[in-house]
């Protein structure tokens, strides 16, 4: 079971290396999350990667989160709305196979650029999990090697991950006899709700 | 002199090697690649998009659907990142019952990554004995959840039921009678603990049949030895887990490192390789089926001495017995409010991880506090490997390129999500 | 599919039909576009218990040596180009045989931006086979009822307006 006494540890070790640059949570389930502005990531993962007491060799994961509908259960008329907080954020799961621990990094984008650091020179496994942010949510990586789309169609306009994005699509495929080719046409089903989404308060959890 | 250009030659996306949509554009000079750009994506259908929209035990059936050769491994991390973020933990009956299964998913991938695998390098024969064993554990899979493939057996809570006392046996038929058919059924007249029993003991001469035919073999070996060497450095760098990372000498295994279920209950041995290469991860995941074998006879015989729960008695989060709905108005209103809505799942992130037969399998999920995921991602090991084979294949002739996405043990569907 | 009825019914015209369907039945060879899921319970279909061999049937994994195609598994919009390619390619008579519901109808991904709502919407279909995935017996089964299906055609007998007539009334 993963120590929280160790965690703890790393939390001190953090502070006192970056003051309040950083903010910190240790989950019920002994998990360790880092929360920060992307202009520190650099030299935040540096650090984790190279000091001894640390030693994150391994980038797990990498995901972009969309925060835009967060705590909210009336999803409409989502399009329009600008966001005061960041709206975008980076997580990053590292592991320390030397210290066997884990820990979360979020690094919160800058809604107006869109953009962070990319980290490939630090972790090579970075390079294909950023073309997956970049393709499905647009955060784009600056010093991304070759940043390209990976999971949607060639030719394909929108980031599908977003909130505003709908599920269907716009675009869907057929088979055109005439010009004996496979084109795009509009989709011609409709959205549908199955289950409207529903946040309920339970008293066991507080 | 004239003049040499290297070409590009196109592999994929349908092509006869069993790991379904994968296109590789090759840069070849010869028959030697310079590089290798791998189209991914052919088989993208959105899961995590479609599992915001649906609840959560709605959504077992989508990660299902990711590693579908290991099918019952994905459903664990699943329900056990749910149970994270509800704070709870099935009973140890339930628990033993996941391992048990787990470890009988770990040897249908094996096999199937051993068949596909030798199919594509051309050896035919153990395509067809590995599968003989595959629909063995695939009736398992029926006898206890209805589905030969896709089970959904493992839930946020637990599994769906305990072990059935009978085991389904073949019907008398024209062709099948009198001798066949008693021979067929002598390992079905007990339980489904009694059939995985004679499955446990018979499988180790199975994998002597296959160790025979491949292992010391001068074909195999002259195809798989010093074929895509990986330093243990570069190896962790570049994402690697599972049998990937412990061909090339790092001796981690979740099961050991960060136990989770009941492995540290568990007695079992963890295979490393040592120079790295496609032989070695071979080795590796022949050991591990042996070793797989080994913990499902351990779980047998604690699944035969200890009865129990299978799963939580909480009725918030598991539906209630049919039995009861018919007689409990407060069964019936739960059951009412767990199919119409849905559990309302607390606020919080939790990322769970198992040691899956490829390696590292992670879902991290976020919840809002509602009866639908905010944003759930899937960790999926192969998109590690597949994303080295341009490094992984460099200098080697285009036939290599075929044991190197065998030995990734490539599955789409994870891939692509 | 290719020749469709050119001399009139009889017995030698009958008699050549089903010398022809019997052969084009006998030997089924199918080219096996494996996509998703529903692949692995196909490669069950072809394995030891539930022998695809002794119906004829041999996996081929050129288009152009093939007669029947089995689309196994979900059609994603990127590679619905390539699947009417494949198509395309292989010589007539052909038939298509779409195995799983994420093919038949879109299934458990129908709602999704980026999977094909049907193969039909790309490649004509003969045979529809269900389940989640079909079990490998089910393939068996789909294949057999599209040999029943080429039975019935007739290559080089017309069809006469009698049988038309019973078939409507």
């Amino acid at each position: 079971m993963v120590d929280r006494k160790k965690l703890e540890e790393l939390v001190e070790l953090l502070e006192s290396e970056f003051r309040d640059k950083l903010s910190f949570s240790i989950s019920d389930i002994n998990e360790l999350t880092v929360e920060f502005d992307s202009v520190d990531l650099i030299v935040l993962c540096n650090f984790l990667k190279d000091n001894s007491r640390c030693r994150f060799e391994q980038l797990v994961d990498l995901c972009g989160v969309d925060y835009l509908t967060y705590g909210l259960t009336d999803e409409s008329g989502l399009e329009s709305v600008e966001m005061s907080e960041p709206r975008f954020a980076v997580v990053y799961h590292l592991l320390s196979l030397t210290n066997n621990q884990r820990i979360r990094l979020r690094a919160f984008v800058n809604n107006k650029s869109l953009s962070v650091s990319s980290v490939v020179d630090i972790w090579p496994s970075a390079n294909w999990y950023e073309r997956e942010a970049f393709d499905l949510l647009g955060i784009s990586f600056s010093d991304h090697p070759d940043l390209r789309r990976i999971y949607t169609d060639y030719g394909f306009e929108g980031h599908p991950l977003r909130k505003d994005f709908p599920i269907i699509g716009e675009v869907e495929v057929i088979y055109d006899p005439e010009r004996k080719k496979v084109v795009n046409q509009a989709v011609t089903i409709e959205n549908r709700q199955f289950t409207p989404k529903v946040i309920r308060e339970d008293l066991r959890y507080e | 002199m004239s003049e040499r250009r290297s070409c590009k030659v196109n592999f994929g996306p349908q092509h006869p090697s069993a790991h379904g949509v994968l296109r590789l554009v090759l840069d070849l000079d010869g028959e030697v690649v310079q590089k290798i750009d791998p189209h991914i994506g052919l088989l993208h259908r959105s899961t995590e998009k479609l599992m915001e929209q649906k609840m959560y035990n709605q959504s077992i059936g989508y990660v299902d659907r990711l590693d579908y050769v290991s099918t019952m491994c994905n459903e664990h991390v699943f329900s056990l990142a749910v149970e994270q973020l509800l704070g709870i933990t099935p009973p140890v009956r339930g628990l033993y019952i996941r391992v048990m299964f787990d470890e009988l998913t770990r040897i249908l991938n094996h096999l199937m990554w051993l068949g596909a695998h030798a199919l594509d390098i051309g050896a035919m024969t153990v395509f067809l004995y590995c599968f003989r064993e595959r629909e063995d554990i695939f009736d398992c899979y029926e006898a206890v959840s209805g589905a030969r493939m896709h089970a959904i057996y493992n839930r946020p809570g637990g599994v769906y039921r305990d072990l059935p006392d009978k085991m389904p046996k073949y019907d008398k038929s024209k062709l099948r009678q009198g001798e066949t058919l008693k021979s067929l059924n002598e390992n079905r007249q007990g339980s489904v603990l009694d059939f995985i029993d004679a499955f446990s003991q018979r499988f180790p001469k199975c994998v002597d049949e296959y160790e025979t035919l491949l292992t010391d073999n001068r074909i195999w070996k002259q195809r798989t030895v010093g074929i895509g060497v990986v330093a243990p450095e570069r190896a962790i760098a570049l994402g690697f887990t599972g049998p990937m990372l412990r061909g090339s000498g790092v001796a981690w295994d979740l099961r050991k490192k960060q136990p989770y279920a009941v492995y540290d209950k568990l007695d079992f041995k963890v295979a490393v390789g040592v120079n790295g290469d496609t032989y070695d991860r071979y080795l590796v995941r022949v050991a591990e089926l042996r070793q797989a074998n080994h913990i499902v006879k351990q779980c047998v015989k604690w699944l035969r001495n200890n009865p129990g729960p299978v799963m939580v008695e909480d009725l918030k989060i598991a539906p209630p017995r049919r039995e009861s709905i018919k007689q409990d108005m407060e069964a019936l209103i739960h059951h009412f409010k767990l199919f119409s809505e849905g559990v309302c799942v607390p606020k919080g992130e939790a990322y769970a991880t198992i040691e899956h037969p490829k390696g590292e399998f992670g879902v991290y999920m976020i919840s809002d506090g509602a009866n639908k995921p905010y944003r759930v991602k899937i960790r999926a090991p192969g998109f590690m490997h597949l994303a080295a084979i341009d490094e992984m294949a460099r200098g080697h002739m285009l036939a290599d390129v075929v044991s190197l996405v065998g030995t990734q043990d490539i599955v789409m569907g994870e891939i692509d999500k | 599919m290719g020749i469709e009825g050119i001399l009139n019914e009889g017995f030698i015209t009958t008699g050549a039909d089903k010398l022809i369907n019997w052969a084009r039945t006998g030997s089924l060879w199918p080219m096996t576009f494996g996509l998703s899921c529903c692949a692995v319970e196909m490669m069950h279909a072809g394995a030891s218990r539930f022998d695809l061999d002794r119906f004829g049937v041999i996996f081929r994994p050129s288009p152009r040596q093939s007669d029947v195609m089995v689309v196994a598994g979900t059609l994603t919009n990127k590679m619905a180009s390539a699947l009417r390619k494949v198509y395309d390619q292989m010589p007539s008579p052909k038939w298509v045989i779409s195995m799983g519901s994420c093919a038949n109808g879109g299934g458990y991904y129908h709602y999704s931006y980026s999977v094909v709502r049907s193969v039909d919407r790309i490649v004509p279909v003969d045979i529809y086979v269900p389940g989640c995935p079909p079990t490998a017996e089910a393939l068996l089964y789909g294949v057999m009822q599209l040999q029943e299906k080429i039975k019935r055609t007739n290559t080089i007998a017309k069809e006469s307006s009698k049988s038309l007539n019973n078939i409507s009334g």
